[in-house]
């Protein structure tokens, strides 16, 4: 790094955000600066050694199809995978991995090597250039001033970070790392709003201390998923097993007796925490009538010999952490490493943001992370590389990239992030996306390369290779649907044993493969049907979309209702005093969260059809006006 | 340009009257012609008979065709004039629906217009108005709709879908979690269950349908205007006490009567004023919350009385009721009787005593109250059915795919489906709705 010379990206934190943000800016040929508090931790995982899981794994074949690092770097680091949901339909399907912690830091440095034009170098940001209310840079601790055209701000949980444990408490970015607290008070004095959330990790424990003798094991998936479209499947370092465990009548008794000392229910913390990662303390309280939870213990990596309690995140005083580890089963004599720990910390409200993840008061300033008022690795890096494509997109007049709902779970991520914002550290589920049918890991190259390729993101040969891989998709399918069996096609016996139930009238193949019970290699075993193809995955998108075509017709057809409303874009300076008929609540809404469409407004809590018509009846008035 | 094709009924049912059904949008003429046969000459009136898919007669009438963009709205338009009351239109309406036309929101044919450029720039205010004022009376009608025994089924019902879908979509998002699992079996039996439930559901619906009373008109005014005397002249008997004592009436009364087989319910209210008598205090908070359920007030005035501001007394009015202005005792002010401003706000100057002038209130009340309910409740209980009959599909589509093996997703699918059409009557369960349940129901987490 050299002091004088200006950027056209910097990247402030070397997080999953961070990492994800400043590799696509300089993929896409942007002079990128990634400045971090510490070059070691780039790619550190701050809590549960773990990347995937259901909406997360969706998340990070996303990543993957736009040209990103995160499926990458756990194809090369994951030390037990499974794929989740396997006997439910490929829409929830998701793979999950345990990761070397380690393995996964280096991985992701040796991805990050490979750009040239990207930067890296260790220092603090205290502040932001604000010139005429747009962001053109960085001040560093060490006093440096640095400019760019435009900073992306991934801290995570450092702003104004507090960590909990028992009674006590202390400034601090997650444990082992300082707090980022002068950017803190500096965010708080720009005209951005600033929230509290909370969230927390469990102990670790040595693993020489475990007796696994007693527990159960959970092995990873055989064959070997993987994450990455690129890889290869041989990436994969040694595969271990997880253990299960639980806790008991006297774990929760011991709980209970000390309650009273938990900064939790003294209420030291102010902050909301996830309820869907509730601390061993709220689980015992909330759910009283259970008396065992499940805990997965999750080894860290393969030469660590620590192990991560998955299910007993606290922040309990250390000595009642001790006596809870040691009445489970088989921790029996525990050793903690690390004791567990809440910690609060500022987050920006997203509403303030573009659905480019650009501030809507200060431009040239783009957020994403934890620091958007998410948790988890894989929303973050989902957001990283989503602010890093808008930040060169922005410098180079290229059209944002802002995806839809249908389009991607980043869409759904960034969208219900901006239009309703959050009140607890926002994760991901399937469930949070109306066309959950579309979004699937399968499809997920479909759907996103083609814009990772228009960014510039995806290599020729990948991108050959994937063209490839469509063409086939669609020659097969045009065969099944044009080639159609009439009941004297079926040989005498066989035809109709292999088609389950009886030929009536002339079918076409596709029609015959969207039965329920029909399995492509079985249809394709009909003389007049066959052969097929034979990769897997042309097989596997044909049988599914056959599977699922109804329903994803249907869904089609709804997008395409409301196309007009995403496309009817609202100016960012409009003034929503001077819409006719809105109620005045209807008018803070609108003026409060700056919609970019009128899709986007019709989401907004509180927005009623008619709103959205007059919405529509004013724009219309105003366009001669525009033009002249 | 719009994709879909909305109808609704352009001019309200009178009773024996001409009601007219517009269609609009890319399928008009398609829709037009499945219910009209084939579809006249453009711009030219041709004698129908309108059919359902079925093949029942349900009306007969004039059928005309606009294509776009020589139209009212700038899209192919198709215009139905029928002759039946509310009922028949329903039923036009309804087979209307089943070719593929959707419900219009308010003010949504003057909107398409609008945006298609067929209506002057200048008139964006009095569409704004228009949207407004229709979603308002749509909400309120939609709200009436939903009182009684109908909302306690439409919430039982919402309440059991939720939890059948709290169940799914845990064992799809938590599915390494320790949950207790839905057997499919049992899947199938509660989406069974909440089928029946729709059903019950519908068929309450079209009871209340048929139970409908008729519109509430409310009779508000400062004390002695004559609101008694009022009631008694529209019902023709001496319904209510009346005497030249201002705080004559105390209570709310309620009075049935037609208007030329236009079934009304009138309530005659204590006068609107400040006092320091408990039961006149009383009176007039009836008499609010009156006003406030009513679909019309007839707000008396006395003419003579160099009247204290009427600003007063208009801002003690709810907002959204429709009004309709009564000066009274011309007798005595001797200003001419009849109308003196346009519906839907209307003006009428009258004299209940002698009885002048009360044609005129009779015949504006049965206009307006073609529009109170012709639009708003009549069509505020056909969305309702609707949402229940696609509700209903798609349970139907959940239980085949439950019987079928299908994935478990799309068994979610259907009932989110399902969900979203009972939104329409309750308000939507969002996800975070949802999610709330789940994790309350749940001990979910690592
Ligand atoms: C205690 C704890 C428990 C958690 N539990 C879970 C969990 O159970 N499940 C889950 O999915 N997620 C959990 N998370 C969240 C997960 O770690 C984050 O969501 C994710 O790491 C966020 O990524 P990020 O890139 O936004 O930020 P981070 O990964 O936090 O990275 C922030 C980066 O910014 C750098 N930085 C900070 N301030 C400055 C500055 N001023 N100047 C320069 N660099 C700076 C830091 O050094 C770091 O590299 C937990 C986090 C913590 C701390
Ligand atoms: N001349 C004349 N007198 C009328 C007319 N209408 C009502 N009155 C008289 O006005 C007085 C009050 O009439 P009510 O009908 O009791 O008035 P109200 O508004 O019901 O009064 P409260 O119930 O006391 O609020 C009575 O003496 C009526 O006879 C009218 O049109 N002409
Ligand atoms: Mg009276």
């Amino acid at each position: 790094m050299h002091p004088d010379r200006s950027y056209e990206v910097i990247v402030v934190g070397g997080g999953h955000a961070g990492t994800e943000a400043a590799y696509a800016a300089a993929r896409m040929g942007a002079r990128t600066l990634l400045l971090t508090q510490s070059i070691d931790t780039i790619g550190q995982m701050s809590c549960n050694p773990a990347i995937g899981g259901i909406g997360k794994g969706h998340l990070v074949r996303e990543i993957d199809a736009m040209g990103g690092v995160m499926a990458r770097a756990i194809d090369r680091a994951g030390i037990q995978f499974r794929i989740l949901n396997q006997r439910k339909g490929p829409a929830v399907r998701a793979t999950r991995a345990q990761a070397d912690r380690a393995l996964y830091r280096q991985a992701v440095r040796d991805i990050l090597d490979e750009v040239p034009n990207l930067i890296l170098f260790q220092d603090t940001v205290q502040d932001l250039v604000v010139e005429s209310d747009t962001v053109r840079g960085v001040v560093t601790g060490t006093g440096l001033v640095l400019h760019a055209e435009a900073v992306v701000l991934t801290v995570g949980t450092f702003l104004g970070g507090r960590i909990h444990i028992g009674e006590h408490n202390r400034s601090g970015g997650r444990a082992g790392d300082a707090p980022s607290i002068a950017l803190a008070e500096r965010l708080r004095e720009l005209p951005l709003r600033v929230g509290r959330l909370k969230t927390g990790t469990p102990p670790r424990i040595d693993a020489a201390s475990i007796d696994y003798s007693r527990l159960d094991a959970q092995p990873g998936d055989e064959p070997l998923p993987y994450f990455s479209r690129w890889s290869r499947g041989d990436e994969h370092p040694e595969q271990v097993a997880c253990h299960i465990t639980h806790t008991n009548a006297k774990t929760h008794e011991i709980i209970r007796g000390a309650l009273h000392r938990s900064p939790m229910y003294s209420g030291e913390i102010e902050g909301t925490g996830p309820r869907y990662c509730p601390s061993i303390e709220d689980k015992v309280v909330r759910f009283a009538d259970r008396n065992a939870h499940q805990i997965f213990l999750e080894p860290e990596g393969l030469k660590a010999r620590e192990v991560y309690p998955n299910g007993i995140s606290t922040s309990l005083p250390f000595d009642t952490q001790v006596a809870l580890v040691r009445s489970i089963a088989g921790l029996e004599n525990a050793e903690i490493t690390r004791p567990g720990y809440a910690i609060e910390y500022d987050y920006l409200d997203p509403r303030d943001l573009a659905p480019t993840l650009e501030s809507l008061h200060l431009p040239g300033l783009l957020l994403a992370g934890q620091i958007n008022g998410t948790t988890g690795y894989e929303e973050a890096a989902a957001q990283g590389l989503l602010a890093g494509i808008n930040a060169v997109a922005r410098i180079r007049g290229l059209a944002s990239w802002t995806p839809a709902r249908h389009e991607a779970y980043l869409g759904v991520l960034v969208d219900d992030l901006t239009t309703r914002g959050t009140s607890e550290p926002y994760r991901m589920f399937t469930s949070r996306a109306e066309y959950r049918l579309q979004l699937r890991e399968d499809n997920a190259d479909r759907r996103l390369l083609p814009v990772a390729r228009e960014y510039g993101l995806i290599a020729d040969a990948d991108w050959a290779d994937f063209e490839r891989y469509c063409e086939a998709i669609e020659r097969e399918q045009t065969r099944l649907e044009r080639t159609w069996l009439r009941p004297q096609d079926l040989g005498e016996d066989s035809g109709e044993a292999l088609l389950g139930q009886p030929l009536r009238r002339e079918q076409n193949l596709m029609a015959l493969l969207r039965r329920p019970e029909m399995e492509y290699d079985r249809l394709m075993q009909i003389p007049a049907a066959g052969p097929g193809v034979d990769d897997p995955r042309v097989r596997e998108q044909l049988v599914i979309e056959a599977r699922y075509a109804g329903y994803l017709k249907r869904q089609d057809d709804q997008v395409a209702r409301q196309a007009r409303h995403e496309q009817t874009s609202l100016p960012v300076d409009m003034d929503y005093g001077e819409v006719a008929g809105l109620s005045s609540e209807v008018r803070e809404k609108l003026s409060h969260h700056r919609p970019a469409t009128l899709g986007q407004a019709a989401r907004i809590p509180g927005m009623t059809p008619a709103a959205v018509s007059l919405l529509l009846v004013h724009l219309k008035r105003d366009e001669p006006r525009k033009r002249a | 340009m719009a994709t879909r094709t909305i109808c609704a009924v352009a001019t309200p049912p009178g009773r024996g009257g001409v009601g007219v059904i517009r269609l609009s949008g890319p399928d008009a003429a398609a829709i037009g012609a499945a219910v009209a046969g084939p579809l006249p000459p453009p711009r030219e009136a041709r004698f129908r008979r309108f059919r359902n898919a079925a093949g029942e007669h349900l009306d007969e009438g004039l059928c005309l065709y606009f294509p776009g963009p020589k139209s009212f709205t700038g899209e192919d338009v198709v215009e139905l004039q029928g002759h039946g009351g509310p009922v028949v239109m329903d039923r036009l309406l309804q087979a209307l629906i089943a070719e593929g036309a959707l419900l219009a929101e308010p003010g949504e044919f003057s909107e398409r217009a609008f945006l298609n450029g067929r209506m002057d720039l200048t008139r964006a205010e009095a569409i704004a108005d228009l949207i407004e004022a229709g979603s308002e009376a749509a909400a309120r009608a939609a709200m009436r709709s939903l009182e009684g025994a109908f909302a306690d089924t439409v919430h039982d019902l919402v309440a059991a879908l939720t939890a059948l879908r709290v169940h799914l979509e845990s064992s799809i998002d938590f599915s390494d979690e320790p949950l207790e699992g839905l057997a499919l079996n049992d899947l199938s039996r509660q989406i069974e269950a909440i089928r029946q439930q729709i059903a019950a559901t519908q068929a309450a619906a079209r009871q209340g349908q048929q139970l409908r009373e008729g519109l509430t008109v409310v009779i508000a005014g400062r004390p002695n205007a004559g609101k008694s005397s009022l009631l008694n002249a529209l019902a023709g008997r001496d319904a209510a006490i009346v005497t030249a004592m201002a705080g004559t009436t105390r209570d709310v009364l309620d009075t049935h009567l037609h208007l030329d087989g236009l079934p009304l319910r009138v309530l005659d209210t204590a006068g609107l004023r400040e006092s320091s008598d408990v039961i006149e205090r009383e009176g007039v908070r009836r008499a609010q919350a009156a006003m406030a359920e009513a679909d019309r007030i007839l707000l008396v005035v006395d003419d003579g009385a160099a009247e204290q501001s009427d600003d007063d007394l208009m801002a003690e009015l709810p907002a959204g009721v429709p009004v309709t202005r009564v000066l009274n005792k011309i007798d005595l002010s001797g200003r001419h009787p009849g109308l003196l401003a346009e519906e839907p706000n209307p003006c009428l100057a009258v004299s209940a005593l002698t009885g002048e002038g009360m044609d005129a209130l009779r015949e504006s009340l049965r206009r307006t109250a073609g529009v109170d309910e012709g639009e708003a409740r009549f069509i505020a209980r056909r969305r309702h059915l609707l949402a229940l009959e696609q509700a209903a599909a798609a349970l139907d589509e959940a239980a085949e795919a439950a019987r079928t093996g299908l994935g478990e997703e799309l068994i979610a699918e259907s009932l989110r489906v399902a969900q979203d059409e009972l939104g329409r009557i309750t308000g939507a369960v969002t996800t975070e709705d949802l999610l709330g349940e789940i994790f309350s129901t749940f001990c979910i987490g690592k």
